[in-house]
């Protein structure tokens, strides 16, 4: 089951990150990098490899080359399990739980690139970097019990770190709203991404319908959905604005994305809003 | 349609009372507001509360409420147990006796009565009530007895109208003699012909039980055709009918002998009228070769008319030498054209004439001598079969020539004159080799006159009427194919009275029949000749070979016996010379029942209709819950389809139970190349091995003759066509399946019509086992033992089959030595001289022999031969290939090859000739 599963989410979640291209954000000082910070003068200690040889012969002095410290950032990740997760409706072509693992693995994907410190939160792994921690999460995601509450487990994190919440935001306001105020209170920077299917937006039903929410303990009959179209609208829309807007308060960044569209453009909004750098569709 | 629902009856009405009920249905189905579909549906939670404002239930749509009252409607209807047709209506709860007149008047509409028999029997069989069955027109007195409704239908089943006339008396007093323990219901399925027994019988079963009384609608009573009158151009016939109702047409047909239709005519009743006529015009030839008359459609005994010997119309010539037209009543010919007009076309003239005509009989009146080229003329006419009937007269007594039968004396004998002693004579009795035995002598009749035979001793032989003192009057002989018949007294009545009675008559006629090839001691007759039953027609009019309990009929009661169980209607007598015994003789009528309550029958039999109705429901009902589904989202479109699809596939394959194989691919494929064919036997080895063999035989023909063969088929004894194919190669294995009659009946049209099978024992690899009980020849028995095989031989040295291309003695396969039988050849010609090559007509249909040729044949793709032959060496597979080629050749050119022998002959003729 899960190897069998592992893979192509994996896949999906590479290929998505491979269409975005990035640039490295430097730390500004010297330090493990790619591009070049200072020359300094050689001491004992330095080993005789890192000795630039070109620079040292324009001069008396030996010099070692140093580079700049791209500091890596501790992301933690989480992903909404809840039963509601795994619906989808005739206008998608995915659930939502899947385009939120696939979003999330792709993000993460990218983050090991760019070397920062990626952890699932509530897994009890710190931040790591590298291909590790990335299949780790991939199991994690792939493993998770299927009656996982909507929200974050209250579960201990880096401060000063940031926190990506891939979620429906399904549960109600108040329990999102508290979860919230914690996360930031242990000084986490939240993104919200918001999955929406299509359906839950748009409402396009008609008819008697009867209603029933994914564990099937609440039903609700409508003898003509279609009246109650605008309405259920109305309410939808002011839920992801309640929603935007406390983020915004809190400094967070809210996301919402749909199923129905395409996935890179939400990576690359999700990423540039995580590190303030530019990133962009790479074109082949 | 209307008719349609007229037609329409139920068996538990009042249970349309519930029909009532649709409205409150209708209601009930329009308030309660149809299944939701279901949706799951996450941010259910932002749902709630926005519903209730507008719950105004859904209605069901329209089509879909008419849908289900059409169920609830077909429901109900079911139940009241619809039936299409009346049935009889029947009460009570007793014994249900069925009375019925199967005599042939019945035959006509022998359905209806099968229809009423089993509406009676299924209504009877719902209520349990046992069933008498007393059929009216049986051999023996019926046997009554008191059946279950079951085995009652097998006994109706069986029924069937019999050729005679019903006895209503005895039936009814059988079935009085039964008990029944309640007043049976009694219900008589009549002919509606009353045969002066009609009120008694109705009051006898009455007396019985509850009598209803079953009769044909007016105007669709029986017809019944009497004895036709064969005259000058045509016969004339007469149709007749019980009830005089309404106008009625209809055809009346010659039929001859092989079932063919000669000629028909049209017949029409006027309204009121019991009788019609209707006239067939024939020319004599065609008209001599009809067996039987028949009303068309009617498919009664008493709408044929058997025709025989005595029906047939002759051409009969008539030469008199004397010309006595001024005075009719003194000439010979008038007599002889009264007497024989109503029975043969006459042709007046000389000799010369007459023989131009076609004539089978020449009658001479007064002829003494004939004279120069008629002699001849006449003489080959009797030598080819015709039959010359001369009549004495003055010319006679002087100067004759030999076409007499004996010798006569010159002059004449007086009887009764008055100069004379003795007293005209009167006629003795017929002898028993004459063929007028049998014909009453009228006293009344007397010779005064006649010319004497010399006295001899095949003059008794030769005679065939006598005078009281035994001189002959009638004598005759055969000549080469024909006969030549001598009165000795005048065919007039100058000579003797013999003209002016009924008996001249029937002599006459008598002569008449030996043209059509009877031998005089089948004719006539005798008060003890027997004429055995030859053929019989049953209820239907069909004939039937006879049964085994039909007396034959004696000479004596001959047109005084009636058909009847014992003598039923047909043709009796040895072939030839037989007489016929119709059901509707000449004084023959039919009376209506009149004064009796009669219910007409309804035609056909009741159908119920109560299961249809409820399938017809339980499909919409189906349709209905797929609706259903798909109206709650249980099914999605595709998967719709699929269901819709599968429903049809369903429901075709109910109305269609097996598309049969359309072969014309196979056809065209056969047909389009002579290509050489193997039967499949169904074990895939032993067919891959006949393909690849009959390819190989394919190649070595395309190498090495100018046939060109296409790859070979495989032909499936049971489905395809075989014709296509002249030669068919057939292996034997044990494990092959025997064959279905139809396939038998095909392989046996295969090789009447010319196919060759070459059958394929294929046991000489089983070594020891060779010999007639081998596995190879068992399944050959088993296979073909019901096809009638020619008589075999093993191939004679000088059989066409060792020389149509090679030259061969021997035939190996794959093995040697086998022995290779085909039709045996008629025996060749010891005059004939040894000839080269010998073949029947046609082509042997088989050719049998052990020697696995497929297997020696047998190539792969590449052309590398797949089996080595035993013992082996190439000269063998070689002598194999050739043995193939022959075999082809045969099948593709017959005895061809036999008749090249005449080439020489023919040369030397087209060299030398003229």
């Amino acid at each position: 089951m899960l190897g069998a599963a592992l893979p192509p989410l994996l896949v999906a979640a590479e290929r998505l990150a491979s269409v975005v291209s990035l640039g490295v954000h430097g730390r500004r000082k010297a330090g493990m990098g790619e591009t070049f910070w200072q020359f300094r003068r050689y001491q004992a200690e330095d080993p005789a490899t890192a000795i630039d040889w070109r620079q040292s012969a324009k001069s008396q002095h030996l010099y070692v080359r140093q580079r700049e410290w791209e500091a890596a950032e501790a992301v933690w990740l989480w992903r909404d399990g809840s039963p509601g997760m795994r619906f989808k409706s005739d206008f998608s072509r995915t659930t939502k739980i899947d385009r939120a693992s696939v979003l999330c693995l792709a993000l993460a994907s990218l983050l090991v690139r760019g070397g920062e410190r990626i952890a699932l939160y509530g897994d009890g792994h710190g931040p790591a970097t590298g291909r590790a921690p990335l299949r780790r999460i991939a199991h994690e995601l792939i493993e998770q019990d299927p009656q996982a509450g909507g929200l974050p487990p209250d579960a201990p994190a880096s401060s000063n770190a940031q926190f990506v919440w891939f979620s429906d935001f399904l549960s109600p306001f108040a329990e999102i709203e508290k979860s919230m105020r914690r996360l930031a209170h242990e000084g986490l920077t939240g993104h919200l991404v918001h999955i929406i299917d299509p359906a839950e937006e748009d409402f396009p039903f008609s008819g008697r319908i009867r209603f029933e929410d994914v564990p099937g303990s609440m039903r609700e009959t409508l003898g003509r959905a279609e009246t109650v179209h605008d309405a259920y609208r109305e309410r939808f829309r002011a839920h992801a604005e309640a929603l935007s807007a406390f983020a915004r308060r809190l400094g967070w960044s809210y996301l919402a994305h749909r199923t129905d569209k395409q996935p890179e453009l939400a990576l690359v909004a999700l990423y540039t809003d995580l590190g303030g750098t530019r990133a962009q569709i790479r074109r082949a | 349609m209307t008719s349609l629902f007229a037609s329409l009856s139920f068996t538990t009405p009042w249970i349309l009372a519930a029909l009532a009920v649709l409205p409150v249905v209708w209601w009930l189905l329009r308030v309660t507001p149809p299944s939701p579909r279901r949706i799951v549906f996450p941010p259910l939670r932002l749902l709630l509360g926005l519903g209730g404002r507008e719950e105004t239930p859904a209605r069901t749509p329209l089509w879909l409420l008419l849908l289900r009252l059409v169920v609830a409607a077909l429901v109900i209807v079911a139940l009241a147990e619809p039936m299409l047709g009346q049935p009889p209506k029947l009460g009570g709860s007793g014994p249900l006796v069925l009375f019925v007149d199967n005599g042939w008047t019945a035959a006509h509409a022998w359905d209806a009565r099968q229809a009423a028999m089993s509406d009676a029997l299924t209504s009877a069989n719902r209520a349990g009530r046992p069933v008498a069955i007393v059929p009216t027109a049986t051999a023996l007195t019926p046997n009554v007895s008191l059946l279950d409704a079951g085995s009652a239908l097998r006994a109706t089943r069986e029924l069937e109208p019999q050729p005679w006339l019903p006895d209503r008396a005895r039936a009814a007093a059988a079935l009085a003699k039964i008990h029944f323990a309640t007043r049976p219901e009694i219900l008589w399925l009549s002919d509606g012909i009353d045969q002066n027994d009609a009120r008694k019988t109705a009051a006898a079963l009455s007396a019985i039980g509850d009598l209803q009384i079953y009769g044909d609608a007016p105007g669709k009573g029986p017809l019944a055709l009497r004895p036709a009158q064969n005259e000058a151009n045509g016969f004339s016939t007469i149709v007749f009918r019980a009830d005089a109702h309404g106008s009625r047409g209809g055809e009346i047909a010659a039929i001859g002998s092989h079932g063919e239709n000669l000629m028909s005519a049209q017949f029409r009743f006027a309204d009121g009228a019991s009788v019609a006529t209707a006239r067939i015009s024939l020319p004599l030839e065609v008209r001599n070769e009809t067996a039987r008359l028949e009303i068309v459609n009617e498919n009664s005994a008493g709408g044929v008319q058997l025709l025989d010997l005595n029906a047939r119309r002759r051409a009969v010539g008539l030469v008199s030498a004397s010309s006595n037209d001024e005075q009719p009543l003194l000439s010979d010919v008038y007599y002889l054209q009264r007497a024989l007009s109503p029975y043969a076309d006459l042709h007046k003239g000389t000799i010369g004439e007459a023989l131009s005509r076609g004539i089978s009989v020449l009658v001479l009146a007064d002829v003494g001598r004939i004279a120069g080229a008629d002699y001849a003329r006449v003489a080959r006419f009797v030598a080819d079969g015709g039959v010359l009937v001369r009549f004495a007269g003055p010319r006679m007594t002087e100067n004759v020539d030999d076409l007499v039968p004996v010798k006569l004396r010159t002059g004449g004998r007086y009887l009764g004159g008055a100069m004379g002693w003795a007293s005209p004579q009167h006629l003795a009795p017929f002898p028993d080799s004459s063929p007028f035995r049998g014909l009453a002598v009228p006293p009344d009749v007397t010779i005064s006159r006649q010319i004497l035979a010399e006295p001899s001793v095949e003059l008794s032989d030769r005679t065939w009427a006598r005078l009281a003192d035994g001189t002959p009057l009638v004598t005759a002989q055969q000549r080469g194919k024909g006969w030549i018949v001598l009165f000795h007294v005048t065919a007039g009545p100058s000579w003797s009275s013999l003209p002016l009675s009924g008996l001249y008559v029937d002599m006459l006629r008598r002569v008449l029949a030996l043209a059509s090839g009877a031998s005089p001691g089948d004719m006539g007759s005798g008060a003890s000749a027997v004429y055995p039953a030859f053929e019989t027609l049953d209820g239907f009019g069909r004939p039937h070979k006879a049964p085994a309990d039909v007396l034959p009929i004696r000479g004596m009661e001959i047109g005084k016996i009636k058909p009847g169980p014992t003598h039923p209607p047909g043709l009796y007598g040895v072939e030839g010379a037989q007489i016929a015994l119709n059901a509707v003789g000449a004084k023959t009528f039919l009376l209506p029942i009149r004064g009796l309550d009669l219910r007409t029958y309804s035609g056909s039999a009741s159908i119920a209709l109560e299961f249809p109705f409820l399938a017809i429901a339980i499909a919409l009902l189906f349709l209905d819950a797929l609706i259903s589904l798909f109206q709650r989202g249980y099914l999605s479109l595709p998967r719709r389809l699929v269901a819709g699809a599968g429903t049809v596939l369903f429901l075709a394959a109910i109305v269609h139970p097996v598309p049969s194989r359309a072969d014309d691919a196979f056809d065209m494929q056969a047909a389009l190349n002579t290509r050489l064919a193997y039967v499949i036997t169904g074990i895939p080895d032993i067919d891959q091995i006949s393909k690849e063999g009959l390819t190989g035989l394919g190649q070595a023909l395309r190498a090495r003759t100018s046939y060109e063969p296409m790859e070979p088929m495989g032909v499936n004894l049971e489905i395809d066509d075989l014709s296509f194919f002249p030669l068919l190669y057939w292996p034997m294995d044990p494990r092959e399946k025997d064959l279905s009659p139809k396939a038998l009946a095909k392989v046996a049209d295969y090789m009447r019509n010319g196919g060759v099978i070459l059958f394929d024992t294929r046991d000489l690899s089983l070594g020891a086992m060779e010999g007639p009980n081998s596995p190879g020849e068992q399944t050959l028995r088993r296979l073909v033992s019901k096809l009638d095989l020619p008589p075999l031989e093993p191939i004679p040295s000088d059989h066409v089959l060792t020389k149509t291309f090679y030259l061969l003695q021997e035939f190996p396969g794959r093995w040697v030595g086998g022995k290779v039988w085909v039709e045996a050849l008629p025996p060749a010609d010891p005059n004939a001289g040894p000839r080269p090559a010998r073949g029947g007509d046609g082509v042997s249909p088989v050719i049998i022999g052990p020697n696995d040729w497929a297997a020696a044949w047998a190539v792969d793709d590449s052309g590398r031969h797949l089996f080595e032959p035993v013992p082996g060496g190439e000269d063998q597979r070689e002598l194999a290939g050739r043995f193939g080629i022959n075999v082809v050749m045969y099948a593709l050119t017959g005895n061809y090859k036999t008749d090249q022998v005449h080439a020489p002959a023919l040369l030397e003729r087209l060299g030398h000739g003229p």
